[in-house]
């Protein structure tokens, strides 16, 4: 069945009349008008040629011998090649039960004998004109069918891939972190089911370890549409800790904005680098035990005394093997502060002791170098990791007084900055939110202490001021051979502030000193 | 004062530079083991007045070794001072956090320095 439309004049007519007059008569009339006309006496034969080749539609007698109209019409609408055509009965016969039954055998029309020329053509026009709006509506449908299969395979294809994904996939809405559907990688992770998780915001699952973690999500996908590769940690529904890798997008479904969590769940992967971590501490700090241990007791003497050049020998061997401690230690320190190894340990301090503290334990650093150590301490209470703080500000120290010259002054101080303490009151398991609770907000603006350490050296080029506080980094390449250090100390200060929610950063004028900053948020402590 | 020390470190040199330091800056009298289980039979038989303890070990931790001399009565009552390569001295009180119940007079870091270790015990188990 051929689905092209059917041009009227191109169309392909069957006419079945027992009478050779009554065939001719048609046949003319239709061939005049541009049809193409097959005429048949009999109504096998009109069968035999239908089902071989359909035509558009048929003219058919009912009063035929052997076979009559309503039977061939019932065989053409018996078979698959030929039901659809439309069938028009031409007859003498004029009674209503005639016309009646011919419909009921499938006719599409029924003209009387004599008829008019004009009125048959008509008609067969209009015919031809429904079975052509038939055939396109059998087109589109099929057509709709297929997009209907076409889309349901590729939501199956998403389908499978959200379900079947390794990784933990969440869908959220932006609002409140509630959840619209997760996957089963999710729900093994979690230890939770579907129906405990649909509908209950990722608070209310108490999912995160640190309950402002999915405020800070929500708002950086408000702000920027998507978050990339971060560590969380989360809490299954039995309580084991587990670490994240977690990338967020914000997406539309339906007019509601969502946010799409997908994990990667690396708790495997932390615990082999804490491991890690552990067996080199180890493995670095043993032979280094004996080394130090065994160059200190050459030091002293017991065993035999050295020439002063042996001396001198053996004291090269000890600086360096204290520098190579420290060197150990301070990048053990920062990686295990990168992976969140280490808290800090935040208790009551006073910024006066700090300072008094540090200064003390730098003066023979600065008398060995010549230079004056000038303090201006502040008394405040700060709530603050004090052995971190006090790391912090005799690395700074150490760092001025290197690179002063002798004569020089090195001036550390703190002041107060900005508007009242705000008051807070801590839990008895929080040691480390303490300044994001406030308990009644001030209209000032927060306090902060301002700590400088100020010197005279030679300065720190603009473009450098930023790149000194990465690992390291330090402003020239020979420094690290003449001055010492190990050029993380500014990475270590930075990551310790950064963990009190203050700030460090240098301002510098070349030739004439450099001031390093540190700000720190001051909260009144009121325990409750 | 003379006091007796037992060192239980797995690392040959460790203990030898700690005996020497402890002999030397202090005149103790040092006993060493290699192992927790050698620790454990040693501060059985002779009671020193201080064990000082390596927590990284092959086979008996230092963890383990320190759960058995606490769960012995023969030497429930030696103050051990566990050593650790994992924190820095600022961290050591963090460390003893993990240990309550069983009875750890101090914590040290290494590298420690030996000429100046038999002081250090001295002010951590209170002795000066």
């Amino acid at each position: 069945m051929s689905s092209q439309p059917i041009s009227p004049q191109k169309a392909n007519i069957l006419v079945i009349d027992d009478t050779p007059e009554n065939l001719n008569l048609l046949s003319a009339m239709l061939t005049e008008q541009g049809y193409k006309v097959r005429s048949v006496t009999k109504g096998s034969t009109a069968l035999r040629g239908a089902q071989a080749s359909p035509p558009d539609l048929i003219l058919l007698d009912i009063n035929m011998p052997q076979m009559n109209g309503y039977e061939v019409c019932q065989n053409l609408k018996a078979d698959f090649r030929t039901q659809e055509i439309p069938v028009i009965f031409i007859s003498a016969l004029e009674d209503v039960l005639d016309k009646v039954k011919a419909f009921e055998v499938g006719g599409v029309d029924y003209i009387t004998k004599p008829f008019q020329v004009e009125e048959v053509l008509a008609r067969i026009e209009n015919h031809l004109a429904i079975r052509n709006l038939q055939k396109q509506l059998q087109a589109q449908n099929t057509q709709l069918q297929q997009e209907i299969r076409d889309r349901q395979q590729a939501e199956e294809k998403f389908a499978k891939a959200f379900r079947s994904s390794p990784n933990p996939i969440a869908i959220a809405t932006l609002a409140e972190g509630r959840f619209i559907d997760v996957n089963p990688s999710f729900l093994s992770m979690s230890g939770y089911s579907l129906e405990e998780v649909i509908g209950q915001t990722t608070a209310e699952i108490s999912l995160w370890t640190d309950t402002e973690a999915i405020a800070y999500i929500l708002q950086q996908l408000k702000e920027t549409g998507a978050l990339h590769n971060q560590e969380f940690e989360v809490c299954t529904k039995s309580g084991d800790v587990k670490t994240i890798l977690l990338s967020v997008e914000r997406i539309d479904l339906a007019g509601v904005q969502c946010a799409l969590f997908i994990a990667n769940d690396i708790t495997e992967r932390k615990r082999l680098e804490n491991e890690f971590i552990s067996l080199v501490s180890h493995e670095l700090r043993t032979p280094l035990t004996s080394l130090m241990g065994a160059l200190d007791i050459l030091g002293a003497g017991q065993l035999g005394t050295l020439t002063e050049g042996g001396q001198k020998v053996l004291s090269i061997a000890i600086t360096n093997t204290e520098r190579l401690i420290r060197l150990v230690n301070d990048i053990l320190d920062l990686e295990r502060m990168k992976s969140g190894k280490i808290n800090m340990q935040k208790n009551k301090c006073n910024a006066a002791d700090l300072l008094a503290q540090a200064t003390e334990a730098m003066q023979a650093m600065a008398d060995l170098a010549q230079v004056k150590l000038q303090t201006k301490p502040f008394a405040i209470e700060l709530w603050a990791d004090p052995d971190r703080i006090l790391q912090t500000l005799t690395n700074l120290l150490s760092n001025a007084i290197k690179f002063s010259e002798p004569g020089k002054t090195v001036w550390l101080s703190a002041e107060l900055k900005n508007g009242e303490p705000q008051e807070h009151r801590t839990s008895f398991a929080d040691t480390e939110n303490v300044s994001q609770k406030l308990s009644s907000p001030s209209s000032q603006p927060p306090a902060t202490l301002l700590i400088a350490v100020k010197d005279q050296g030679r300065g720190i080029p603009g473009d450098k001021l930023q790149i000194i506080f990465e690992r390291f980094q330090q402003v020239d390449a020979s420094d690290s051979r003449h001055k010492g250090g190990t050029g993380l100390g500014l990475a270590i200060c930075r990551n310790i502030i950064e963990q009190h929610d203050g700030k460090i950063w240098a301002e510098s004028t070349l030739g004439q000193g450099s001031t390093f900053y540190i700000c720190l948020p001051i909260t009144h402590v009121v325990s409750g | 004062m003379n006091k007796s020390i037992l060192i239980v470190d797995d690392e040959e040199d460790v203990r030898a530079i700690a005996k020497l330091g402890l002999e030397m800056g202090a005149g103790w009298n040092v006993l060493t083991a290699n192992s927790g289980q050698e620790g454990l039979s040693i501060a059985a038989s002779y009671q020193p007045d201080v064990i000082l303890l390596d927590m990284m070990m092959p086979n008996m931790d230092g963890r383990a070794t320190l759960q058995q001399l606490k769960a012995n009565p023969a030497t429930q009552g030696i103050p051990v001072i566990l050593v650790t390569a994992k924190v820095q001295q600022s961290e050591r009180e963090n460390f003893t956090g993990l240990f309550t119940g069983l009875n750890v007079a101090a914590v040290f870091a290494k590298p420690f320095r030996p000429l100046k270790l038999a002081k250090e015990i001295s002010e951590a188990l209170g002795w000066i």
